[in-house]
């Protein structure tokens, strides 16, 4: 289990409310699930019945692996991954801590905007990364 | 030559990624993370996959295959089975019910034990020696399962190599026995 008290200091509250905020503002988010590095989620929001810890371990999945592919490849750090399908898409952020890493995991409808659930994502993580620190 | 694809899971902290690390011809890809589960002591834990190769004298070639050890990863332990011709178990006996993680894995894999031939593995048995090899062989005829069951150090080479071996040995008995 993970032990929020270990947690920086108002760092869930801000990364909750980054993510009702995200799924109420962006046009096709259903879900958006804040986690640590290693799959606990921190913080979530959804529209309809979504499972937070299922969809936090598959974050931290998918960045795990991606980072990998990154480092074998040559080309860096991790950053994000973006999943399209028929229906939607889903994007995985990195978020870069010192103390504690998180990943941020959005996903969306066919009636989102994919440039305009990135951007979001992008400030989410820039948020969560100076935040409680 | 011949390339297998085999599995290797097991909890947490049983020495998957050592394992692989003991045995592998190339630097393993590993995909492990700062731990922040409190209830296990251990800096950093498997969350995507961990893979080796091992070359065997005879030409043939061993992929080996890493699943992280939690439950809430067990979507990764089904897509990683697939096309996996043996399975091996990994278990820490001093884990507090070595028994339940046992059942955990076997009913996590219950599709694929029902035709991959398996290996259990008991690493820590001689600082933990209260479940004993004929507790796990037990637990295993009680699901009307038997497969070998061994000692293992994940940091010693021989070890590995011996569970390896064993696993190997199922698999070519299974292939012979399917011969028209």
């Amino acid at each position: 289990m993970i032990d929020i008290q270990n947690m920086p200091a108002g760092l869930p509250g801000v990364a909750q409310r980054a993510a009702a905020a995200c799924l109420a503002e962006v046009a096709g988010v259903t879900a958006v699930v804040i986690a640590t590095v290693d799959g606990f989620d921190m913080a979530s929001a959804f529209r309809g019945n979504q499972d937070a810890a299922r969809i936090a371990a598959m974050a931290s999945s998918i960045s795990a692996i991606s980072s990998m592919v990154a480092v074998e490849a040559g080309l860096g750090s991790f950053k994000s991954v973006t999943i399209g399908t028929d229906a939607g898409f889903a994007i995985v952020q990195a978020v870069p801590r010192q103390d504690v890493e998180l990943v941020i995991h959005v996903i969306a409808d066919g009636d989102a905007i994919l440039a305009q659930a990135m951007h979001r994502v992008g400030v989410i993580a820039k948020l969560l990364a100076g935040a409680g620190a | 030559m011949k390339e297998y694809k085999l599995l290797i899971t097991g909890t947490m902290g049983a020495g998957k990624t050592t394992a692989i690390r003991a045995i592998s011809d190339i630097e393993p890809i590993v995909t492990d993370v700062v731990n922040h589960d409190s209830s296990v002591a251990k800096a950093r834990t498997t969350v995507g996959l961990d893979y080796g190769m091992l070359s065997l004298d005879n030409g043939d070639r061993i992929r080996l295959f890493g699943t992280p050890g939690q439950a809430r990863f067990d979507f990764l332990w089904e897509i990683l089975a697939r096309k996996a011709l043996g399975l091996v178990i990994l278990i820490d006996n001093s884990r507090p019910d070595p028994l339940a993680d046992l059942a955990m894995f076997l009913d996590g894999f219950a599709s694929q034990l029902a035709r991959l031939p398996c290996v259990v593995g008991v690493g820590r048995l001689d600082t933990h020696p209260a479940t004993t090899l004929d507790h796990y062989a037990d637990a295993l005829e009680a699901r009307g399962m038997v497969f070998p069951i061994l000692t293992v150090d994940v940091r010693q080479r021989a070890d590995v190599v011996s569970l390896i071996d064993t696993l190997l040995g199922q698999i070519e008995a299974g292939m012979a026995l399917d011969l028209p």
